[in-house]
This record gives C-alpha cells, sequence and structure tokens, in this order.
C-alpha cells in the first residue's frame, strides 16, 4: 500500500476542493463502479485505483491510501477512455495536400489546431486519445499526430507522448479522381499503383547513395561527399526501414492484395487497412499478413467502392482472427463511437468485450500504443470514462472523462464542463438532469 | 445525418468528374459503365427465376394484403396510443389491424398464422419525415442521383414522385430496420425545390408505394441557398444574399396570386366571345394548393434569424407551416413554442456552434416538448435512414421522455403529414404496418424480426446480407 506524507495529501484533497482543475489528485479512486475493462470483461462493484496518472490496482476489493480522492461512481459504467484511429479534428482545412500524390514529408503537426472545440467534442464523447491523418488525396499522404484530448491545456501537452510515427498511404477513388481531374498521373489505379511503387523505388536509390557514402566515410575516404538530403525520400526511408506505421486508406478487396503484394515486394509492413468497406471479402489473406483493420460500424453507398459494403464486416474479420477497430473519420461520428461499437454487438453478435475492445484497444494497438492505453489493466494511463446510462447501447452519455489520473470533463459543472477551459459558453444551460434511462433490454 | 468526411470531398459528387473519360462511371468510347447494382439485379433476375433459390425475395417485396390473419402474440406492445400491453396480441386481416389487446381477453381467428412473441417488443413502424429515398443511389455518382434542379431557386413544379426510383436498394437495407414509412424530400439547394412524397416502403410498384405524392413543400432558408457572387468578374447569379432569397420568394407568392386571379378571372368569363383561357404555367400552378393552405410548406431554418425572416415571410402570404431544422434556434424556443406549429426536428447530430456547449443541439428535442411542442425525428439521409431510432434514443439521453420519442417517430409524424387515421399506432382500423424486434425500439443493439407493411411480412433481407453470407462461409 503507498504511503504519503499527511501533507501532500491535504494538500491535495485542499485543491481538490477549491480548484480541481489545477493539481491532478496522486492517489484517486473511483469507486462502487460496473468496470468494463476491455481485457478482464466486467466487474461489477469495482473500483480502480489511480496513482500518479496511472492505473495502480483496479477489481472488487481495492481501496485507495488513507487521503486519496474518492469518487463514487453509484454503479454506474467506467470503461478506458475512447481511442479514434482514425480521425482529421483540428485540422482546420489542412488535410490533403493534394499538389502531388507523393507527399510523405507533411507533418500533420504543423496543422494542428489544439484550440479547435472539435476536440472538446470528442472529450465530452468519452474519447481520450486520437490519430490524427493526412487525408486520401495522395497515394502517399504525410504523417499523423497521435494526441490526447486534454483540452484547454498547451499544443505539446495534448500530444502523446513517446508515440509511434504513423503515415497515411490512399488508394482507389480519391487519388485516381483529384488527379485524374487535372489530366494527371494518377488518373486510374494502375496509375495508382505505379505512382506508389516509383516513389518507393526512389527510396531505395536513395537509402543506396546513404549506404554507399556511409561505406566510403567508413572506410576513412575524405572526399566522400553525402548525398543531398531530401525530406521526401527521408521520408520513405523511414517506411522501408520499418519507422513509420503504414496506414492506408483502401476499400476494395483487390486492393487490400496489390497493397500487401507491394509492401511484400519492398520489405515494409502494413499496420492497418482503414475505412476497408471490403476487407471480408479477404478476411483470411489480411488476417494472415497481420494487419489491423479500422472501419465504420454502417456506413455504405456514399461512392462506388462503398457499394459492397455490409454491416458485418467488423465482426466477419474479427472472426477470421483480424484486429478490427471502429474509427469515425468524422468530426460527427467521433462523438458517439460507443454506439458505433454497439452496432458490432447486434450486427454479428460481438460479445461486449469484443466490441468495447474495437473502439479501445483495438484502436489503441492500430495507432501503436496499445502498451499504454486501451484498456483498464495495472500500470496503464489512467484515461477513464463514468458513463450515464450503459455505454453500449444508444442511450450511454459520459458523465466524468478522466486523462492520465486527472478530470477533464465533467457534464455536470455549469458551462461548457470543462476543468482546463476558460470561457463560457453562450447560454449557459443549468446542467441537464442526470438519471438516464435503465440499461435497455439485453439482446446478446 | 452527416456522413464521414472520409477526408476527401468523395461524398459529394462532382460534377466535373462525370464529364470526366477517365472518370468512374465513363468506360471505354464514353459507353457508360454500368455500375454494380445492375449486374445485380440480372443476378437477382437468375435467382428469381431459379427453383432451388425461388424463396429469396425482391427487392419491391410486393404487398399485396393476405386474405390470412396473422396474429402477433405474447410481446410488449407499444401502442404508442393507449399505453403498453405487456404479454399482448395485435392481429391483422386484409392489410388492416383488427384486434389489439391483452392476450388473455384478445380474439385471435382460428384460422390465424399465429407468430410468437415472446420476449419481444411490438411497435407501429416508424416513420421517418425527411429522407432522400429513391432520389439517390450512390451518392459521388451524378448519374445516380435526382436530387435537385440547380437552374432556378423556385422550382416548386419539381415533384419527387417523377423521379422515385422504386427499385432502390436503399429502401430494402431501410425497411429491415422498422422503418415503414417515409417522406421522400428533394434536395435542400433551391428555396423552393419541389413537392415531397409521403411513402410506404414496400409495394408492388412506385404507384403503390407512393401513398401521397405531393404531400408537401419544402421552403428552404437556411442561407446555403444563395447562389456564388464572384466579385472578381462581377458575375453572379441572383440572388446572392438572404434580401434576394427573400425578395425573389415574395416575388413568386405575388406572380402565383396574380395567376390565380386571371384564373378566376377567365373562369368567370368562360363562354364569352374572345375570351382566350389563361395558358397554363406549371410553376406558379404548383404554388397554388400551398397558397390556399391546401397543404402544408415545410420551412427550414436553422439560425434564428433565419427563421423569423421565413416565418414573416410566411405569414405574410397565410401559409401553413411545419417548421424544420431549428438547430441553432435555441433562444427562440418559446417562440417557436406560440407559433403552434410542430417541428421536424434536427438532425440532433447537427454540431453545435463554436460558443455553445457540446449537447446544446441534442437536448433540443427535450427542450421542444417541454414547451408543448409536436416534434417528429428524420434522419434527412438515404442510405443511413436505417439509423433513424438510434437518433431518438441519444434525444431521450438528453433529456426527452422516452414516450415523447416514440411518439415523434410514430403518431406525431402520423398527424403531422395528416395521416394519423391510417398510420403511428397500434389501432384497429389502422394500416397493419407492425415491427416485432427483440428489444427496445430505440436500441443500436436490438434486431428487428419481423417487419410488416400492409399486413404482409417483408423478407429480413437485403443486399448487405446477401454480401454477408456470400463471404462469412
Amino acid at each position: 500500500m503507498l504511503r504519503l506524507p499527511t501533507f501532500l495529501l491535504l494538500a491535495a484533497l485542499l485543491t481538490a476542493a477549491t480548484a480541481p482543475a489545477q493539481t491532478p489528485p496522486r492517489d484517486l479512486v473511483i469507486k462502487n463502479a460496473t468496470l468494463l475493462t476491455a481485457t478482464h470483461g466486467r466487474i461489477s462493484n469495482g473500483s480502480v485505483l489511480v496513482h500518479d496518472g496511472k492505473i495502480a490496482a483496479f477489481g472488487a476489493n481495492v481501496n485507495g491510501p488513507a487521503g486519496a480522492t474518492v469518487i463514487d461512481a453509484g454503479g454506474k459504467y467506467v470503461t478506458p477512455g475512447l481511442i479514434d484511429s482514425h480521425s482529421h479534428m483540428a485540422l482546420d482545412d489542412d488535410i490533403n495536400e493534394a499538389t502531388s500524390p507523393i507527399v510523405p514529408q507533411m507533418m500533420m503537426l504543423d496543422a494542428f489546431e489544439y484550440t479547435s472545440k472539435e476536440i472538446y467534442r470528442a472529450l465530452a464523447a468519452g474519447v481520450t486519445s486520437a490519430m490524427l491523418l493526412h487525408g486520401s488525396a495522395d497515394m502517399i499522404g504525410g504523417q499523423a499526430v497521435i494526441m490526447k484530448t486534454k483540452y484547454g491545456l498547451g499544443r505539446d501537452q495534448l500530444l502523446f507522448p513517446n508515440a509511434p510515427r504513423s503515415i497515411k498511404f490512399a488508394s482507389g477513388e480519391n487519388p485516381k479522381r483529384v488527379f485524374g481531374m487535372r489530366q494527371q498521373l494518377p488518373s486510374t489505379r494502375m496509375g495508382n499503383f505505379a505512382v506508389q511503387r516509383q516513389a518507393l523505388i526512389d527510396a531505395q536509390d536513395y537509402m543506396r547513395q546513404w549506404d554507399e557514402y556511409e561505406a566510403k566515410k567508413q572506410k576513412g575516404d575524405k572526399d566522400a561527399k553525402p548525398p543531398k538530403r531530401d525530406l521526401k525520400l527521408d521520408a520513405l526511408a523511414d517506411v522501408l526501414r520499418g519507422k513509420l506505421y503504414v496506414q492506408i486508406h483502401c476499400y476494395r478487396a483487390d486492393e487490400f492484395l496489390t497493397e500487401m503484394a507491394m509492401a511484400k515486394e519492398f520489405g515494409y509492413k502494413l499496420r492497418a487497412f482503414h475505412h476497408a468497406l471490403e476487407a471480408y471479402k479477404v478476411a483470411d489473406k489480411i488476417a494472415a499478413n497481420d494487419v489491423g483493420v479500422a472501419t465504420w460500424a454502417d456506413w455504405w453507398g456514399f461512392k462506388h467502392e462503398a457499394w459492397d459494403a455490409t454491416p458485418w464486416n467488423a465482426v466477419i474479420l474479427m472472426r477470421k482472427g483480424v484486429r478490427v477497430a471502429i474509427k469515425s473519420d468524422s468530426d460527427d461520428q467521433i462523438r458517439r463511437l460507443n454506439q458505433e461499437a454497439a452496432k458490432t454487438m447486434r450486427y454479428g453478435g460481438a460479445t461486449e468485450e469484443e466490441a468495447l475492445k474495437m473502439i479501445t484497444l483495438n484502436a489503441a494497438w492500430i495507432i501503436g500504443v496499445d502498451d499504454r492505453v486501451g484498456s483498464i489493466d495495472v500500470g496503464k494511463d489512467a484515461d477513464l470514462v463514468i458513463w450515464d446510462g450503459y455505454p453500449l447501447s444508444s442511450f450511454g452519455i459520459p458523465e466524468k472523462v478522466y486523462i492520465d489520473g486527472e478530470l477533464f470533463f465533467d457534464r455536470m459543472l455549469p458551462g461548457y464542463g470543462l476543468t482546463h477551459f476558460v470561457g463560457t459558453p453562450e447560454s449557459l444551460p443549468a446542467p441537464p438532469r442526470s438519471g438516464s434511462e435503465p440499461e435497455s433490454t439485453e439482446v446478446r | 445525418m452527416r456522413k464521414p468526411s472520409e477526408s476527401l470531398t468523395c461524398v459529394i459528387p462532382s460534377e466535373d468528374a462525370a464529364y470526366n473519360q477517365n472518370a468512374p462511371g465513363s468506360g471505354a468510347f464514353g459507353l457508360p459503365r454500368p455500375r454494380r447494382g445492375t449486374c445485380f439485379s440480372l443476378l437477382l433476375t437468375l435467382v428469381l427465376f431459379s427453383p432451388a433459390l425461388a424463396q429469396q425475395p425482391s427487392r419491391m417485396a410486393a404487398t399485396r394484403p393476405g386474405a390470412t390473419a396473422i396474429a402477433i402474440k405474447g410481446g410488449k406492445l407499444l401502442t404508442i396510443t393507449h399505453g403498453v400491453i405487456e404479454n399482448g396480441v395485435v392481429v391483422m386481416e386484409n392489410g388492416k389491424i383488427t384486434a389489439v389487446g391483452p392476450a388473455a381477453s384478445t380474439n385471435v381467428p382460428a384460422n390465424a398464422r399465429v407468430i410468437d412473441a415472446t420476449g419481444m417488443t411490438v411497435y407501429p413502424g416508424l416513420i421517418d419525415s425527411e429522407t432522400r429515398l429513391g432520389l439517390t443511389e450512390i451518392s459521388a455518382e451524378p448519374s445516380t442521383n435526382d436530387l435537385s434542379e440547380p437552374s432556378d431557386e423556385i422550382m416548386p413544379h419539381m415533384h419527387v414522385a417523377d423521379a422515385f426510383h422504386a427499385e432502390t436498394d436503399l429502401i430494402p437495407t431501410t425497411r429491415v430496420n422498422g422503418i415503414t414509412n417515409a417522406i421522400v424530400a428533394p434536395g435542400t439547394q433551391d428555396t423552393l425545390p419541389g413537392q415531397d412524397s409521403f411513402i410506404q416502403l414496400a409495394g408492388p410498384s412506385a404507384d403503390e408505394m407512393l401513398l401521397v405524392r405531393d404531400i408537401a413543400m419544402p421552403l428552404n432558408f437556411t442561407g446555403s441557398q444563395r447562389r456564388k457572387m464572384d466579385w472578381q468578374s462581377g458575375r453572379g447569379t441572383y440572388p446572392t444574399t438572404r434580401m434576394g432569397m427573400a425578395a425573389q420568394l415574395r416575388q413568386s407568392f405575388l406572380d402565383a396570386l396574380d395567376y390565380q386571379q386571371k384564373l378566376a378571372d377567365s373562369d368567370k368569363r368562360k363562354g364569352e366571345k374572345g375570351v382566350q383561357p389563361v395558358k397554363r404555367d406549371l410553376k406558379l400552378e404548383a404554388l397554388l394548393p400551398y397558397l390556399q393552405g391546401k397543404k402544408p410548406i415545410v420551412l427550414a431554418a436553422s439560425e434564428p434569424s433565419d427563421l423569423q425572416t421565413a416565418v414573416a415571410l410566411a405569414n405574410e402570404f397565410h401559409l401553413k407551416l411545419i417548421l424544420n431544422h431549428v438547430t441553432h434556434s435555441q433562444s427562440l424556443l418559446d417562440y417557436i413554442a406560440r407559433l403552434q406549429a410542430p417541428v421536424i426536428v434536427g438532425p440532433i447530430y447537427d454540431f453545435p456552434k463554436e460558443n455553445e456547449r457540446y449537447d446544446a443541439v441534442y437536448r433540443l428535442p427535450g427542450e421542444l416538448f417541454r414547451r408543448g411542442v409536436k416534434i417528429a425525428f428524420a434522419s434527412y439521409d438515404s442510405h443511413q435512414v436505417r439509423n433513424l431510432p438510434y437518433a431518438a434514443g441519444y434525444a431521450v439521453a438528453y433529456g426527452l421522455p422516452y414516450d415523447e420519442a416514440m411518439k415523434a417517430l410514430t403518431i406525431n409524424a402520423a398527424e403531422i403529414w395528416g395521416l394519423a387515421d391510417r398510420l403511428g399506432s397500434l389501432d384497429v382500423g389502422k394500416m397493419a404496418n407492425v415491427v416485432v424486434a427483440n428489444g427496445d425500439p430505440l436500441d443500436v443493439k436490438t434486431d428487428v424480426k419481423h417487419v410488416f407493411i400492409s399486413g404482409q411480412e417483408i423478407p429480413l433481407w437485403d443486399r448487405q446480407m446477401e454480401l454477408r453470407d456470400q463471404y462469412s462461409k
């Protein structure tokens, strides 16, 4: 059991009572909760102990040290913070640098509008981490921002510390339409892949030049001249060296196969297919290549390559061994990922834990932060949501959201419900009534 | 409902792309490439003529009221108009509901087919008060869209009934989720884009599915109907401002009143020598039933200023009103209540404004209800009409009483559209549009088990299930 000097505990308590936003409590206990852990099933009447922003213990018989801040969840549900593995929020209109089909040197961080209210609305929906990707106009787009939704803090405090780097690839209708409309290459799927292959060949050549230079230098050749550095080729070389997680926007069954073949040809690894509405048609092959899938629960028909979508996609893939995440790709849907994930319980019969994993642990794996977030497990970041109502339903809505053990959102607070943001909304409605609908009929 | 951005403009069809040689949809030699739906209908034809697969239903799911009675027995009935009946019975015959009541005291005809609904919820078919069903197939493919006529803002003579594609694949995907009726409205590009129809989501052909043609006329006043002004070239098409929109509407109504007068005058002088009949003007003629208050205008506005401008204009011409959206008019809730007009609310998923609380729009249905406003829900969608009940569920989470959410999907909509004598509740004499589900109709996890439209069971089958079965073996 952890012991702390009394004065520290008192200070923590006083701080909590007067200005909860200032210093997060070193010890926090959320007790009397129904824990949906994402890894250890459901724990009724459970507690989570948080120490210094990490989950220190959880279970049915967990008590905090004397003086810990205690939150009584009143039997409500507690889940890990939700994770969106495909978002473009807080990027203003700077999503696509569509002036060339190969722009791996674009850093989404350079466009990251961390004050955007889109982040607030995602936080209020229980989302605590997100991957902000480049758009799909280009075959090879830019590098992602991995963030936590600590709305109200400074830019760098919103960045997920030491997260792996991810890069966006695309295929299919978008690149060929964007460049085809301008009578440029690519305007067909053949063009798409030729452009992608050529870029990777250029990177191989660039790497060879650098290898030759390094070899000469090693031999003591003082006349050896380094090749000119090229940002674009630097980034592509990192793809080939396996230093960037490749996240591919891809819809059609044949294109998954081509992308996987090309990855093999050039020796890089694919992390996940995104959107992936026809992935169910080649589920075995995607599973065999250990590529994840980030998809929607039921969107379809908005374009031709989305015509063969079926809402059973996620569960068919999951049953064949693919790690599946439900993502938003939408500043709207990011506000109800829980509802979207619950659809997999209806379409295909995912269990409660399987559905929850699609918006927590599996999404964390796609981003590459599953050792840090995505479940209620000892040692993980204390990103936790207390829900009013059953989260995997139409009726569950977040009541409190903690990130790294710190309260960032509480819907019962007046104004925006934020703890770290100074400002009041245009009109100040009274906090909405509590006491949600009783848990709706369990279907499975 | 807002579509995912999918990070590019993929949702919005590109006009240029349609005429590009390399664009999707145009094959070699400029011949249109058949879209997959066409291949599918060929496949479907083969399937239908194959005796082994003869039970595979067609997209139309023709409903001809069967003579055999059907009794749904043992379920929890959400009657809407007279409460909940646990362990109830609904009897349907000749397309109508013939009995509703507790199992113990309700007579089931001896010849009836009995469906055991123990543990199930039974409720009237849901009504979506604004959709684009039958007007679009693949959003980004212009050749599959019949949404808006952008050549002019005043297009009251456009009838969605003339474009309604009854065989769309979107309807089976919608009705398997318990939505049995919908308003089909044109796109919102014009102030007066045309006239809505009220549809039944099954039937032998478009004729039967179009339950009421030209049931109402949208009047859109949201700012997005303005035409673009290019200041550099000085080129722009009137109206490029809200003032222009309002003046154009006013002039159109005045023109129609003038036309009405001319018709009356000509009628009076009928038979007199040298009197020429007034030449029919489709546009002005189309406005008359609305100016005469015979049919309602569906007035769409979101911002308070737009709402007040448009309502003043409508009142000037004594139009019968149904309000639509009012998404950002939270400051006018009492004003809206005083108008005593029903409101089609939402989409609940519209974003709040930058300086509003995150739940400002989610709470709107509840706030309107508390002020005595009759509300109905709409998806404003095509492909995702099936998700309509979940939006209502979200409104419940944010303060709308549960029973009111159910009413907003059923009886309120039926009343607003003047069809409460035929739809919207489990009541004797009404059309037998009945749904049986294994749980709460508003919950995402609930699976619909039976859908009856005009008393005929609709096969719970759509293209997406076929794809599932084909690939999950």
